[in-house]
């Protein structure tokens, strides 16, 4: 797929137009809430003349997408949808999206040019390794890897040795996977003195989350690769929104496909070219699952330097810190919010009083979560407490798709 | 080459068009498909400067066509074969085709006139072989043929075929398509307009999905081939119900 690189910017913005009018046309069309918010705000489709036109329209939001729960935000009839993940979302209804066949398509093409981005070719064999709360994205690498011709090991959860000697003898090249695995994978590697040039790895790309310039120094140094770094929604639309190229010259955004804005999270206005602000995309392309104006929560920059790739899509810094509350742990983002309501449920408690942290446990990342025990909680049959809070943590770790760890603190007066 | 903006237009009251986008670079053959009724012609007018008013803009080469009579648009480089061929009926098949050539004539260059007279009749023999027989007695895809090598005469950049395999015989449709495919392989730009969707995409590199007047779906023709909606479009069906089907 051309990254637009023969366009002139007259000729991709009115490109970008074009793909805005219809999804936003589509939308109107078959889905009623799209089409209330137009209403609400006395609007029209074709009131939306320019790119910047965008600004006049609401924000959407993740709770957005588990109170339509599971089909209300869909544009196209369920008979033409060929694929239906699912993401935790943030309250009580996870956020379900669709593909139709052209948009799985698509996708796949967009996860191809990130990993050509990467040096990433058909001679080259990818491996996944991904967790649980991310395996949507292990489908779409995937299926963006094998499009270009590439040998593909699937995600499937094996035992840290196991991923190694699959690694290792199966002579992988590029590793696709969370910054806590690699890491995790290093760690095994030099704990039990294994050579990184016994293995074939070139390359690792790197999802779910921003990471630092030590962070990634480290891993290209102890392991010999070169790390690249995607960036992706896990609720919708896919894994490759934004990728690195060879020059590393910040994050290159699908913006041909998906619009980005950066807005300040309070005031929620778009700032000023080359300001920090929370980063709001919409969808350009997408058929079954119309985003419009949806806030990431994420931080980010416009750069606007030229990138000696010459690609003519948006550039970008993925910045650390977040507009919303949300945890990202192994690179699945958690939301508190919805761990709190979790918990309420389970324990039969209107108030549960906990702390939620992210820590690392055996090289796993984990969420932990400190409660507070009181006379609601307090049973006098340790047995029945411990019960409890096994099964807890193992539904909110099938809810969240991280593994977690309660513990109980005593009430401080 | 060609740039829309926000088209709006139709006929008194009526909007056929509300507010429409779209855009050919040079050496695509684009096809924008819809059900009948859906602004497709409409769309084609208003670009050839057939319909007066339009709100909007439409560049063509970076020229604003506001304004324009059919004919300036015409030496600017648009030709267009009109939807049921509309050939001279009573005049020859080599008249036609001269009549094809007149803003070239009015240039001076009588010359190439003749030139591409050749190279049409060379591209459609049955034409040369006919060509001083009345065009009304042609059959339906003579015609088209003669209505295609008319707005090529004028070498436009921008060639506009406007529902190409109306009324013909798929066997003619066929031929039809080969034919438009061939002038894209020569370097022409085409925009064409049909309702024959699949037969459409297979040529072309991009397509759009026009529907009750407002762009719909557009995207390369590989991607609309394999859409739900297309088949739709094409079939001038709606929505049915969410679940129909899948019950």
């Amino acid at each position: 797929m051309q990254q637009m690189k023969n366009l002139t910017v007259e000729e991709k913005n009115q490109l970008k137009l074009e793909r805005l009018q219809s999804t936003l046309n589509r939308a109107y069309k078959s889905v009623p809430f799209h089409r209330n918010r137009f209403i609400e705000k006395c609007m029209l489709p074709e009131n939306i003349v320019s790119l910047s036109d965008i600004e006049r329209l609401p924000f959407m939001n993740r709770s957005h997408l588990g109170l339509h729960y599971p089909y209300g935000l869909f544009a196209v009839p369920l008979r033409d949808i060929v694929r239906i993940h699912t993401a935790p979302g943030t309250g009580t209804n996870p956020s379900i999206s669709g593909y139709t066949k052209t948009d799985l398509m698509i996708w796949q093409k967009l996860v191809a040019r990130s990993l050509e981005a990467a040096g990433v070719t058909s001679m080259d064999i990818l491996q996944i390794n991904l967790p649980p709360g991310l395996a949507n994205w292990g489908r779409d690498y995937k299926d963006g890897a094998e499009n270009m011709g590439a040998s593909v090991i699937p995600n499937s959860p094996l035992s840290l040795a196991k991923t190694l000697m699959v690694l290792r003898d199966y002579k992988t090249t590029t590793l696709v996977t969370t910054l806590a695995f690699a890491e995790q994978l290093m760690e095994h590697m030099f704990e039990n003195e294994r050579n990184p040039n016994e293995f074939n790895l070139k390359r690792i790309v790197l999802v779910g989350e921003p990471v630092g310039v030590e962070q990634i120094k480290n891993l290209e140094e102890h392991l010999h690769v070169d790390v690249w770094l995607n960036y992706g929604l896990s609720e919708i639309p896919g894994p490759a929104i934004a990728f690195e190229c060879l020059h590393h010259c910040g994050m290159h955004i699908n913006d041909d496909h998906i619009l980005p804005e950066i807005i300040d999270p309070v005031t929620r206005e778009v700032v000023p070219p080359g300001q920090t602000g929370e980063l709001v995309l919409t969808t350009l392309s997408a058929r079954a699952f119309p985003l419009i104006r949806f806030r990431t929560g994420d931080m980010a920059r416009f750069t606007y330097n030229p990138c000696e790739c010459g690609s003519s899509l948006i550039t970008m810094d993925w910045l650390a810190e977040r507009a919303d509350t949300m945890m990202i742990i192994s690179g699945i983002k958690i939301s508190r919010e919805q761990v709190i309501i979790y918990l309420k449920d389970a324990l039969e408690a209107s108030h549960p009083r906990c702390k939620l942290e992210k820590i690392r446990h055996g090289g796993t990342e984990i969420l932990s979560i400190s409660l507070v025990i009181d006379d609601s909680l307090f049973s006098d049959e340790i047995k029945n407490l411990e019960k409890l809070m096994v099964s807890t943590s193992e539904r909110l770790a099938e809810l969240t798709g991280v593994p977690v760890k309660i513990t109980l603190t005593e009430k401080k007066d | 080459m060609l740039r829309i903006k926000n088209l709006k237009c139709g006929y008194g009251r009526i909007m056929a068009i509300q507010g429409v986008s779209l855009s050919v670079r040079q050496g695509e053959l684009i096809s924008i498909i819809g059900a009948n009724g859906s602004g497709k012609s409409t769309l084609l007018l208003a670009i050839c400067g057939l319909l007066k008013t339009w709100d909007g803009e439409i560049l063509f080469k970076d020229n604003d066509l506001k304004g324009m009579s059919p004919q300036s648009i015409v030496r600017q480089g648009i030709s267009m074969v009109p939807e049921g061929r509309q050939i001279f009926a009573p005049l020859s098949v080599m008249d036609n085709l001269k009549m094809g050539g007149y803003t070239m004539y009015r240039k001076g260059l009588k010359k190439q006139v003749e030139q591409d007279l050749e190279t049409i009749m060379d591209m459609f023999p049955i034409l040369r072989e006919r060509q001083n027989q009345l065009a009304g007695t042609l059959s339906g895809g003579e015609q088209q043929m003669l209505a295609i090598g008319r707005a090529l005469m004028a070498r436009p950049s921008l060639l506009v075929l406007d529902e190409p395999s109306m009324g013909l015989a798929p066997k003619i449709v066929e031929m039809i398509f080969a034919t438009i495919q061939g002038l894209r392989q020569e370097g022409v730009t085409i925009l064409l307009v049909e309702q024959n969707a699949r037969a459409a995409l297979k040529i072309a590199d991009r397509g759009y999905v026009l529907e009750t007047g407002k762009m719909v779906l557009q995207g390369s023709a590989e991607e609309l081939l394999v859409d739900d909606d297309v088949k739709r479009a094409y079939l001038g069906k709606d929505y049915g119900n969410f679940y129909d089907g899948r019950d």
